[in-house]
């Protein structure tokens, strides 16, 4: 069965190992901070100004989690939402090297790591992709190796 | 945990509440930070493989961050009434792993459970220790939701700096040998 949104994106066989993807970028505001940190994560270091300048970050910075998320995000908008996506299956080896400061602009590179073929499931492939994100600065950010399945075209030509 | 790094006890099951996901929620989420259409668009959800609108990953493992901030805060409170001064966590280094094991729908509850299965003084940073943090999502269906492998930072409350360290910080506050030692690393 076709599924009508995805019908005319990328699939699995149209992927590559090595494929470059620019992320583009991000400017991180303190209101977007704020907003995140309330909902998610209210340590003092993200909320307030005052109580994080006296923190390991040195200022108010994002929480690594929204880091994390407006990667995603980049991701999305530059490559996911271009190829017959069918969910994330998790991360390996996040890490958050630099924090992210009021007014910082994100972005940087995926490479497609590993492309293969699900054993259990025909009709699916994953691929592993690498996460460069840096900072105005060029020093890197997060990194880290997300998983994502994708439809095959053609479920039958299982290798 | 917001106990002393030294008081923090290894394989002990934690429980950080629960929490149900709405949609209206599951597609602000997306919205903003993943906007992909099995996670916005619940009409356009029934042609996925999931059959319908799915919480975005990154969101159900975001509310199991605020559970773990706020059992912090709790258990900060609960030293604190009983006249003990609680110990101090700071920023994350990283996450080892983290594996979405079944999709999150409107509607369902997950409970959130930490567990510390291992801890050690950081080597790079001088009175903090590193926590090996567990944290498992399940349904109410008792389905596995995800499996996450954290590292996090403590304070310890027993350290006592070197005096090599001391004398390398008091140094560092005079301005000349400041200079120096910048030139010199």
């Amino acid at each position: 069965m076709t599924n009508p949104v995805t019908k005319d994106r990328r699939h699995f066989e149209d992927l590559a190992i090595g494929e470059v993807i620019d992320l583009g970028r991000t400017t991180v505001s303190k209101q977007m901070i704020i907003s995140f940190a309330r909902e998610f994560d209210p340590f003092p270091f993200h909320l307030d100004e005052e109580a994080a300048k006296a923190s390991l970050l040195g200022g108010l910075a994002s929480s690594g989690w929204q880091t994390g998320a407006l990667s995603l995000k980049m991701l999305v908008d530059s490559f996911l939402s271009t190829i017959a996506s069918c969910g994330g299956l998790g991360f390996r080896d996040l890490k958050w090297k630099t924090p992210v400061m009021v007014g910082d602009t994100i972005g940087g590179t995926v490479t497609i790591a590993e492309l293969r073929r699900s054993g259990s499931h025909p009709q699916w492939g994953i691929v592993t992709l690498d996460f460069d994100v840096r900072n105005q600065k060029d020093k890197p950010v997060l990194t880290m190796r997300l998983a994502n399945l994708v439809e095959c075209r053609n479920a039958e030509a299982l290798a | 945990m917001t106990r002393w790094f030294e008081d923090i006890t290894l394989n002990e099951a934690f429980p950080l509440g629960d929490h149900t996901f709405s949609a209206e929620e599951i597609i602000r989420f997306a919205t903003l930070y993943d906007p992909q259409y099995f996670h916005t668009d619940p009409e356009l959800a029934k042609h996925s493989h999931f059959g319908g609108l799915i919480a975005s990953g990154w969101h159900t493992v975001s509310v199991g961050h605020r559970k773990m901030v706020d059992a912090l805060f709790a258990e900060e409170e609960r030293l604190r009434g009983l006249g003990q001064e609680p110990g101090v966590s700071g920023p994350s280094p990283g996450v080892n792993a983290m594996d979405f094991k079944a999709p999150v729908r409107p509607g369902d509850t997950v409970t959130y459970t930490l567990t510390v299965t291992d801890k050690r003084p950081s080597n790079s940073i001088p009175g903090w220790g590193l926590l090996f943090n567990q944290i498992t999502a399940v349904n109410q269906r008792g389905e596995l939701v995800y499996e996450s492998h954290l590292v996090g930072f403590s304070k310890l409350r027993d350290y006592v700096m070197p005096l090599r360290l001391r004398l390398l910080l008091a140094i560092t506050k005079v301005p000349v040998l400041s200079k120096l030692i910048r030139r010199a690393s």
